[in-house]
C-alpha cells in the first residue's frame, strides 16, 4: 500500500482535505471522492488516503481493471424497458441513457464506489473559488465517423443544453444552472426567460474546455455524469437513434421501442479504418436489451429469456432469493417523500402537518417495507449514505401529542386527507401510504389513498396538495436539498420557503471541509424537519440480478449500466 | 344481403369519422398536450420549463397547429395509407401497428383453434342431457374457469408451470425470435377464461333445442340418438354460440390487454395500453379505427352467418 502526500501543484482543496483527513475529521473514502472531484486521479487519491485501490481504480481510466479470466465475445441479454431515443439531452429515464451509454460517452464517470473519474476528459482543474473549471480532453478519442473528439464538440453540446426551450434537466443541475442568466424577458405566465451566459463555456485550445460559472460549484464532475449529459457529435439530428455517432465501444444496430435495442461492438469506423477504443478492452460482442417492465424482469430472468435484469423491487425479493441467480444490492439515497404542499389548504396549517408527522412511525414503515437494508428517514431528505449527513435524534411516534396538535390546528374531531400515489417506483409506494394511513388513523386523521397510473402522477407531482413522490439517488445531501427545498426552485414540490434555511444551505454548500459541512447540515436538516413538510420514512436499497454465468455485473446506485468489463462464461 | 353489407360499411365509415374527430379534439386539449410533454420529457423536466420553453417544445412537435388543420392533415395522410408517426415509438404507426396486429392475430388464431372445438364439444355434451352428471361436471368446470379473472389464471399458470415446474417460459417477449412455445401460457390463459363462457352458451342453446318438439318427434320415431343430435339438433343449437364466438373477435383484439401485458407479449392490446399511458394520439387513432373495423366486420360475419344457419331469418 502506498502513502502519498498531495503534490504542490494539486488544488488547495486537496491539501485542505488531506489535513482534515489526517486530523481524523474526514472519512478516508470521502477524501478519495473529494480529491477525485478536484482533479486528482483516483489511484493517487486512494494512495493518499492509505487505503487499497478497488479493482476499478485503474490509473487514468474510469473502468475496472481487466479480468484475466474473462472470456471475450458473446452476447449479454438484459431485461429492461426499451425506450425511444429522441435526444440524449432530454432523456427522462435512466433506461434511455443505458441504451446509449456504451455508444455516446460523458466527460466524467461515477463508479459504483461513488467516486467520479475522468472519462472523455483526461483531467480537470478547478480554480480556488470553484467558479472556473478547466477540462483537458483525452487525445486520440475517435468518433465512429472517423473524426477526433475536440474541445469545440464539447462546447457545442453544452451551449445546446443552455438553449431555451430544449427541456433538458441538465439546466436544473448546479453546474449548468450556473451557466444561465435571466434574459430580462418574461414569458406569457410572467416567468423569466433564462438564456445561456456568453462564454460560460469556451474552448481554450483543441483539447481544453473551460467552464466559467456564476457561482462556486463543487459537484461539477458529478454533474457531468448526469444521465442526459452525454457528449454528442455536432452533426446530431433528432431522433438520436437514427443518427447515433459516438465515441464508445459499441454502435447501435437495432432499436424497436418497446421491444428491443441491440448494441454491437464496433470494429470499423464509417471511413473504413479500424476503430481503436480509447478505454481499452471490452469483452462482449453484443449487448441486447429486451423490453420487460420492471415487475416482469425477474420472471424473464428465471425463465432464461434474459441473462441479467435492470432492477427488481423489494416485493420480488422472496422469488429472487429462491432462484439460482446472483443478486446485486446497492445502498442509496433513493426515497419516497409523502410531501404536503404548504401553500395549499389545509396543509398551510403547520400544526396539522406536525400532527401528521408526529403520528407516523418512520422506523416501522421502513421495517415493514424493507426489513433488510435501507435506512430510516427523518423527514429531511439527507440520507445516512450522504457524506455530510448529520444524525439528528431518532423521531418518536406520539399519538397523544398528535391528537393535541390536531385539536390546536382546529380539527378536534379529526380530519380527512387524501394522498395521491402513482407507484412510480413500484407497488411499495402504496404500501408505505397504507402503513401511514393505519398509523395516523389512531390520531384522528382519516387518510384516503388515491392510486393513479405512474404517468398520470408525473403530471401532477408538483401540483397535488398531498402526494407521494419518488426521488432518485444523488451523491450529496446538499445537492438534493438545493434541488428540492430552496425557495422558488422548479422542483420545490412542497413550496417550502425559508430564508433561514436557504442561507444555512448556502453556507453548507460553500463549506469544503466535510466535518464542518456536517455540523452546518444539522441546522439545515433540523429546519426542514421542524417545518414538517413531509413524511420521508425511508431510504431504499436497490437490487438487480444476473445469471450465474454473467461476470462483473454490478448495481450502480443510480441504475447506470457500465458493461465494459462484463463477460459471459 | 349486399345492401345490408353496404349499409354496415357505410355506418363503419361514419363511426370512424366521428370517433376520430372526437379523439382529435380531446387530445388537442392542454391537458393531453401536457401529458405528452410529461411522457416525453419527464415530470421533473416539465416542472422546470418556463411557458416560453413549453410553447417552443409544442412548436417543435407540431402540436401548436390548430386542431382542424392537424385533423385535415391526418385524414389526408390516411387516404394515402399514412397513419402518422408514433410519438412514443418514433416510428410510422403503420409499421408498429402492422406487427402488433399480426402478433395478436396469431394469438387469437390459436385461442380460437383450441377454444371453439373444446367449448362446442363440452357444451353439446352437457346440453344433450340437462341435469345429468356430464352436464353438472361441464357446468362446474365452465363456471369455475370463467369465474377466475384472466390475471389470476395467468399468475397461477406462471407460478406452477412456468416458474415451479419450469416446463414453459414464463414470459412471451420472444427475445430469441419467434418461439411458439412462448405462446402456450397466454393461449392457455385465454382459452381457460373464454372456454367456459362459450361452453355455457352452447349448453344452454343445446338444452333448449333438445326440449323442442321436433327433436322429441325424431326420437319417438326411432331415429338413432346420434343421428338426431348430429342431423337435427346441432345445426339449430349452434346459432347462438356462433354469434357469441364471432363477437369474441373484438375481445381478442382489444380485450386481452391484461394477458398481453402480463406475459409481455408484444401484441395489439399491449400497444394500446402503452399508447394510452403515453398519450400517443396517432397510435390511439389508428388502433381505434382498427377496433371499429373489426367490430363492424364481426357484426357483418355474424349477420351473414346467421342467415346461413337459420334460413328463417331474412334482413330487409
Amino acid at each position: 500500500m502506498s502513502f502519498l502526500k498531495p503534490r504542490k501543484d494539486d488544488h488547495p482543496k486537496v491539501h485542505e482535505a488531506y489535513e482534515v483527513m489526517q486530523d481524523g475529521r474526514m472519512d478516508r473514502r470521502e477524501f478519495v471522492r473529494v480529491a477525485a472531484l478536484v482533479g486528482v486521479s483516483a489511484g493517487a487519491a486512494y494512495a493518499m488516503a492509505g487505503i487499497p485501490s478497488p479493482a476499478w481504480a485503474l490509473e487514468n481510466s474510469p473502468f475496472p481493471a481487466d479480468d484475466p479470466k474473462a472470456k471475450k465475445g458473446g452476447k449479454l441479454r438484459v431485461g429492461m424497458q426499451v425506450q425511444k431515443m429522441e435526444d440524449s439531452a432530454t432523456y427522462n429515464w435512466v433506461e434511455m441513457s443505458n441504451q446509449s451509454r456504451h455508444v455516446v460517452e460523458y466527460l466524467s464517470m461515477t463508479g459504483p464506489d461513488n467516486i467520479t473519474r475522468p472519462m472523455l476528459a483526461e483531467s480537470w482543474t478547478p480554480s480556488k473559488d470553484l467558479k472556473t473549471w478547466t477540462f483537458k480532453l483525452r487525445k486520440g478519442v475517435m468518433w465512429h465517423n472517423g473524426e477526433e473528439l475536440v474541445a469545440d464538440h464539447v462546447v457545442w453540446n453544452i451551449k445546446r443544453w443552455l438553449t431555451p426551450g430544449l427541456g433538458t434537466s441538465n439546466v436544473g443541475l448546479a453546474t449548468f444552472g450556473s451557466m444561465r442568466k435571466d434574459s430580462g424577458k418574461k414569458d406569457a405566465k410572467g416567468k423569466p426567460i433564462m438564456v445561456g451566459i456568453e462564454n460560460a463555456v469556451e474552448a481554450l485550445d483543441k483539447h481544453t474546455v473551460r467552464f466559467n460559472l456564476s457561482k462556486p460549484v463543487l459537484s461539477v464532475p458529478e454533474d457531468c455524469y448526469h444521465y442526459p449529459a452525454a457528449i454528442l457529435h455536432p452533426s446530431f439530428k433528432k431522433p438520436l437513434s437514427d443518427n447515433l455517432i459516438g465515441t464508445g465501444p459499441y454502435e447501435m444496430v437495432e432499436l424497436e421501442v418497446g421491444k428491443k435495442c441491440v448494441l454491437r461492438r464496433i470494429t470499423k469506423m464509417k471511413n473504413g479504418k479500424p476503430f481503436t477504443y480509447w478505454g481499452g478492452a471490452v469483452y462482449l460482442d453484443e449487448i441486447q436489451y429486451f423490453n420487460f417492465s420492471s415487475e416482469n424482469q425477474l420472471a424473464a430472468l428465471a425463465s432464461n429469456s434474459v441473462d441479467a435484469i435492470n432492477e427488481f423491487s423489494i416485493e420480488q425479493m422472496a422469488l429472487a432469493t429462491s432462484l439460482p441467480i446472483d443478486i446485486h444490492p446497492a445502498r442509496t439515497a433513493r426515497t419516497l417523500c409523502l410531501r404536503m404542499q404548504i401553500s395549499k389548504k389545509p396543509f398551510d396549517n403547520h400544526k396539522l402537518r406536525q400532527a401528521l408527522v408526529t403520528a407516523a412511525d418512520n422506523a416501522k414503515i421502513k421495517n415493514l417495507v424493507y426489513p433488510k437494508g435501507g435506512d430510516v428517514g427523518q423527514n429531511h431528505h439527507v440520507a445516512p449514505v450522504h457524506p455530510e449527513y448529520f444524525p439528528l435524534p431518532p423521531l418518536k411516534r406520539d399519538v397523544a401529542k398528535a391528537k393535541k396538535l390536531l385539536a390546536e390546528a382546529g380539527y378536534p374531531n379529526g380530519i380527512e386527507l387524501t394522498i395521491d400515489v402513482g407507484n412510480t417506483d413500484g407497488p411499495w409506494h402504496q404500501t408505505v401510504c397504507e402503513a401511514l394511513r393505519d398509523q395516523v388513523k389512531e390520531a384522528g386523521i382519516n387518510l384516503k389513498i388515491n392510486v393513479m397510473p405512474a404517468s398520470k402522477y408525473w403530471e401532477v407531482w408538483d401540483k397535488t396538495p398531498f402526494g407521494a413522490t419518488a426521488w432518485t439517488h444523488r451523491a450529496l445531501g446538499t445537492m438534493v436539498m438545493g434541488l428540492g427545498y430552496r425557495t422558488g426552485v422548479p422542483w420545490n414540490e412542497t413550496h417550502f420557503a425559508s430564508k433561514e434555511f436557504d442561507d444555512a444551505l448556502s453556507d453548507a454548500e460553500a463549506t469544503f471541509d466535510v466535518e464542518e459541512r456536517r455540523k452546518k447540515m444539522e441546522k439545515v436538516q433540523k429546519l426542514l424537519q421542524d417545518a414538517a413538510v413531509m413524511v420521508l420514512p425511508l431510504f431504499r436499497p436497490v437490487y438487480n440480478a444476473s445469471a450465474k454465468k454473467v461476470n462483473g455485473y454490478l448495481m450502480h446506485p443510480t441504475g447506470f449500466h457500465q458493461f465494459n468489463k462484463v463477460w459471459v462464461a | 344481403m349486399l345492401k345490408l353489407i353496404a349499409r354496415r360499411l357505410l355506418q363503419m365509415v361514419l363511426i370512424m369519422a366521428v370517433v376520430s374527430l372526437i379523439l382529435f379534439v380531446v387530445f388537442d386539449s392542454d391537458k393531453f398536450k401536457k401529458q405528452i410533454a410529461t411522457a416525453e420529457l419527464g415530470g421533473f423536466s416539465v416542472a422546470a420549463m418556463s411557458d416560453h420553453d413549453y410553447q417552443k417544445w409544442l412548436k417543435d412537435k407540431g402540436l401548436d397547429v390548430p386542431v382542424y388543420e392537424r385533423y385535415a392533415q391526418w385524414v389526408g395522410g390516411l387516404l394515402q395509407g399514412d397513419f402518422g408517426k408514433s410519438f412514443e415509438k418514433n416510428a410510422p404507426v403503420s409499421k408498429v401497428m402492422g406487427e402488433r396486429l399480426l402478433n395478436t392475430g396469431i394469438l387469437a388464431f390459436w385461442v380460437f383453434a383450441l377454444m371453439i372445438p373444446l367449448s362446442l364439444i363440452f357444451g353439446i355434451v352437457a346440453g344433450m342431457k340437462e341435469g345429468s352428471f356430464q352436464d353438472r361436471s361441464v357446468s362446474f368446470i365452465a363456471v369455475f374457469t370463467t369465474s377466475i379473472p384472466e390475471i389470476a389464471t395467468a399468475i397461477l399458470l406462471t407460478v406452477f408451470i412456468g416458474l415451479g415446474l419450469g416446463w414453459l417460459p414464463a414470459k412471451s417477449a420472444m427475445t430469441g425470435g419467434w418461439n411458439s412455445v412462448e405462446l402456450i401460457l397466454p393461449v392457455l390463459t385465454l382459452v381457460l377464461y373464454d372456454f367456459g363462457y362459450v361452453a355455457r352458451m352452447t349448453r344452454a342453446s343445446m338444452a333448449e333445442v333438445m326440449t323442442s318438439q321436433y327433436i322429441r318427434t325424431a326420437v319417438l320415431k326411432g331415429i338413432p340418438y346420434a343421428r338426431v343430435i348430429m342431423r337435427h339438433a346441432l345445426r339449430n343449437a349452434l346459432i347462438a354460440p356462433f354469434t357469441v364466438i364471432v363477437l369474441q373477435l373484438n375481445w381478442l383484439l382489444s380485450g386481452v390487454v391484461v394477458v398481453e401485458v402480463f406475459f409481455q407479449f408484444n401484441g395489439f392490446g399491449k400497444m394500446l395500453l402503452e399508447a394510452a399511458l403515453f398519450g400517443d394520439v396517432y397510435v390511439i387513432q389508428a388502433a381505434t379505427l382498427v377496433a371499429v373495423f373489426v367490430a363492424v366486420l364481426s357484426q357483418i360475419i355474424s349477420d351473414v352467418g346467421y342467415t346461413f344457419l337459420n334460413p328463417r331469418i331474412r334482413f330487409s
